[in-house]
C-alpha cells in the first residue's frame, strides 16, 4: 500500500521532532507520579498554542507539575497567586517614575514568561481576570502607552478549585471559552500515592530538573504540526460532534435536546482540530483519525457545554453529555 | 209636579252617590280578596331554596295576614324566612306581597303548601279565615345517594341484559387466547431476530463483499473499496458481537474483540486499520491488494460464524 510521498516524508520527521516529548516525559517522571493524561494535555497545548484550565482540589501536585514542565522546557515560569485585592498593573506591569531623568519607565509584570501559572484565578476580581484573558488573547500587553508582545512559547495554565466557590468571582462563559482545555486534575491511585508518599516523605533537597527541551524543538514541532493530513471525513466528524452539542436531536439524542442549556461554540471545532492534530504528533503519527478527536473531546468541550436544568435534576454533567454525544455520533 | 221631580233627581243623585261610593269596593271584591300566588324557580335540586310570592288585595278597612303554614301541613317544605310588604295601588284598596323562602326536600313533583289568610277589621278582630291551596307545584330532583358521601345524580342500576354469569367466561376466554396469542408472536419474533442475527449477519456480510468486489472489477477505485469494506466489517462486527462499532473508533472495537476474546482477533484488526489508513491517511491501495483485502474479509467472517456456532453464541 502506498501513502502519499508528501506524508511518508512528514511521517519521518514527526517521528524525529516528536522525540523530545519522550525525554521530557521521562524528566518529569522523575519528580511526578503518575498525573500522565495532565502532562500529556500540557504538551498538546504547548504545542498548538493553547491554554488550559486546570481543575483540581488542593494538593494535587498542579504547581509541581507546571513548574517542573517549565524546567524541563527550558522556559520562564512565573506563578501568580490571584487574590480579590489584585490589580491588572500587578499582572501585566505598570509605568515607574525615575526622579534621575524624571521619565516614566514600564516595569514589566509577571506576565512576562513563558509559563504563566494563574493561581486560583477565580479568587480576583474581573478586571484582573480580563487583563490575563486579553493577554492570552492578543499575545501582548500594555503598558501606559506602549505595547509590548509576549514572549513564545507562552501558555496560561490557570487553576480552580472545584469545592470552595465562597468570596470568589466565577469565569464568565466567554472568557472560560479562551481556555482550549479544561483539564480535571484527579486524585493519584493507591500505587501511586504510596510512591508519591515515600518519595516525598524526605528533607532532603531535591536535584534541579534538567532542561532536556529547548523553545526550539517546539517551534519546530508546531510547524509540523500544521501539516499533519486531516482527511475530510475526520473534519466531518469534529464539526458532527461540536454540532450535536448544540443541536443533539438531529443525531438522534432527542432526550440530550432539554439536558443542554448551550453548547459548544466555533471555537470548540477549531480546538477540537489543534489538539488532535497536537494528539497525533505525540503518537508520532503525519495524520489525525477520529480517535484522536475523541482522546481530547472531554478535555475540549466539557467547559464549552452548560447543562440545563434538567440535567442538573438528574444530576448529569457535561462530561456525560459528552459521552453520549460520542457514543451515538457515528464515526467516519 | 216639580216637588216629585224633586225627589225623584234627589233619590237618583243619592243612588249615583252611593254607586260611586261602593263601586271600589265591589270592583276590588271587598268580600273576597285576589289572590295570587307565584313560585321561582320551579324546578330545583333537593335542598335548594324557592321563592313564593302571595300577593293579595283587599279592602283598605281591613288588614290581611297569612299565617305560617304548620309543619305538619308543609311536607317538603321548610319554612326559611317571611316577608311581608304593603302598597295602595288604588284608593280604598290595598296590597299585601308576602313572600316566603322555603327549602325543598323530598322528590318529584311537590305542590305547594296550603297557606290561610286572615282577615281582621279596622278594630283588629279577626272576621274570617279562609284557606287557600295554590295549584302551583316545584319539581325537585334527588342528587345523592344513600351514603350522602358523594352527591350525584341517582341513577337506577343498570340491569345487563346478558347475566353476568354468562359474560364473564366469554371476557376471561378472549383475554387469555390474547395474552396466547401475544406471547406466541414475542417468542416467534425473538426466534425470527435470534436466527436472523446469527444466520444473516454474517451471510449478509459475505453477500455485500461479493457485490463490492464485482464493483471492484467493474472499475471501482480501490480506496472507496475500502471504505465500504470498513463498513461492511463494523456492521458484521455491531450485529454479530452486540458491539456498537459504528460509533466506536477502531482503537475501542480492538478493546471491545480483545475482552470478548474473539477468534480471527488480529485478521480482523489488522483490516480495520488498513481501511483507516485509507480513510485517514490517503494511503492509495492497489487493486490487487484490495482484492486480497476482500478475499481476507470474507475469510474472517466464515471463519468467526464457524468459531462462534462450535462455541456458545456471543452475548
Amino acid at each position: 500500500m502506498q501513502h502519499a510521498v508528501e506524508l511518508e516524508e512528514l511521517g519521518a520527521e514527526i517521528v524525529d521532532a516528536s522525540s523530545f516529548l519522550e525525554r521530557a516525559e521521562a524528566e518529569l517522571s522523575l519528580r511526578i507520579i503518575g498525573q500522565r493524561d495532565v502532562i500529556r494535555r500540557i504538551f498538546i497545548a504547548m504545542l498548538v498554542n493553547g491554554h488550559i484550565l486546570l481543575e483540581g482540589v488542593p494538593g494535587l501536585a498542579k504547581t509541581l507539575i507546571i513548574s517542573t514542565a517549565a524546567a524541563a522546557m527550558n522556559l520562564k515560569f512565573q506563578r501568580i497567586q490571584f487574590t480579590p485585592d489584585m490589580l491588572p498593573a500587578d499582572l501585566v506591569g505598570t509605568m515607574i517614575y525615575n526622579p534621575k531623568d524624571m521619565e516614566f519607565y514600564p516595569r514589566k509584570g509577571p506576565v512576562f514568561a513563558n509559563i504563566i501559572l494563574a493561581d486560583e484565578i477565580n479568587r480576583s476580581p474581573a478586571k484582573v481576570q480580563s487583563a490575563l484573558l486579553e493577554a492570552m488573547q492578543e499575545r501582548q500587553v500594555t503598558i501606559g502607552s506602549q505595547t509590548f508582545p509576549l514572549q513564545e512559547p507562552f501558555m496560561v495554565l490557570a487553576t480552580q478549585n472545584p469545592i470552595e466557590h465562597e468570596g470568589t468571582y466565577l469565569l464568565p462563559e466567554a472568557q472560560v471559552d479562551r481556555f482550549m482545555m479544561k483539564v480535571i486534575v484527579d486524585y493519584p491511585s493507591y500505587d501511586e500515592e504510596l510512591e508519591i508518599m515515600i518519595r516525598s516523605a524526605t528533607t532532603a533537597t531535591r536535584a534541579p530538573v534538567k532542561a532536556v527541551v529547548q523553545p526550539e524543538d517546539i517551534f519546530r514541532a508546531r510547524a509540523l504540526i500544521d501539516r499533519i493530513y486531516v482527511d475530510q471525513r475526520v473534519q466531518h466528524y469534529i464539526v458532527d460532534l461540536v454540532v450535536a452539542t448544540r443541536n443533539p436531536g438531529l443525531y438522534g439524542m432527542t432526550e440530550l435536546q432539554a439536558m443542554i442549556e448551550y453548547g459548544a461554540s466555533p471555537r470548540a471545532s477549531i480546538f477540537l482540530l489543534l489538539a488532535a492534530k497536537a494528539h497525533a504528533f505525540l503518537h508520532h503519527r503525519p495524520y489525525i483519525t477520529p480517535e484522536d478527536v475523541k482522546a481530547i473531546a472531554y478535555d475540549t468541550l466539557r467547559h464549552r457545554i452548560r447543562p440545563g436544568y434538567e440535567a442538573e435534576a438528574d444530576n448529569m454533567k457535561s462530561d456525560d453529555i459528552i459521552r453520549q454525544i460520542l457514543q451515538n455520533v457515528q464515526v467516519p | 209636579m216639580n216637588a216629585r221631580f224633586e225627589r225623584l233627581a234627589a233619590g237618583l243623585f243619592f243612588l249615583l252617590l252611593l254607586a260611586v261610593q261602593v263601586a271600589p269596593l265591589k270592583a276590588d271584591g271587598a268580600s273576597q280578596p285576589v289572590v295570587t300566588v307565584t313560585v321561582t324557580p320551579d324546578s330545583v335540586l333537593v335542598g335548594d331554596r324557592i321563592h313564593c310570592t302571595i300577593n293579595l288585595r283587599h279592602p283598605a278597612s281591613e288588614t290581611v295576614t297569612v299565617e305560617n303554614t304548620p309543619p305538619a301541613l308543609a311536607g317538603a317544605f321548610e319554612l326559611i324566612s317571611k316577608k311581608q310588604l304593603s302598597s295602595a295601588p288604588r284608593a280604598g284598596s290595598r296590597k299585601e306581597s308576602f313572600e316566603f323562602e322555603y327549602a325543598v326536600f323530598g322528590a318529584g313533583q311537590q305542590p305547594l303548601p296550603p297557606f290561610t289568610v286572615t282577615h281582621c277589621d279596622g278594630a283588629g278582630t279577626i272576621t274570617k279565615k279562609v284557606t287557600y291551596s295554590p295549584s302551583s307545584s316545584v319539581f325537585v330532583r334527588a342528587l345523592t345517594d344513600s351514603t350522602m358521601h358523594e352527591l350525584r345524580p341517582i341513577k337506577p342500576p343498570l340491569k345487563p341484559s346478558i347475566p353476568l354469569l354468562l359474560i364473564m367466561p366469554v371476557i376471561l376466554g378472549a383475554l387469555g387466547t390474547a395474552g396466547v396469542v401475544l406471547l406466541l408472536l414475542f417468542l416467534v419474533k425473538r426466534f425470527v431476530r435470534k436466527s436472523a442475527e446469527d444466520v444473516d449477519s454474517g451471510q449478509v456480510a459475505q453477500r455485500k463483499l461479493r457485490k463490492l468486489g464485482s464493483s471492484l472489477s467493474a472499475g471501482m477505485p480501490p480506496h472507496e473499496c475500502y471504505e465500504e469494506l470498513s463498513n461492511i466489517m463494523r456492521t458484521f462486527l455491531e450485529t454479530h458481537y452486540r458491539i456498537s462499532a459504528l460509533e466506536a473508533v477502531t482503537q475501542e472495537i480492538e478493546r471491545d474483540l480483545k475482552k470478548l476474546g474473539v477468534a480471527g482477533f488480529e485478521s480482523i484488526m489488522n483490516l480495520l486499520k488498513q481501511a483507516d489508513l485509507v480513510k485517514f491517511a490517503d494511503s492509495r491501495p492497489d487493486a490487487e491488494e484490495s482484492r486480497q483485502s476482500l478475499h481476507k474479509a470474507s475469510e474472517v467472517i466464515k471463519s468467526t460464524r464457524k468459531s462462534t456456532r462450535n462455541s456458545n453464541p456471543p452475548e
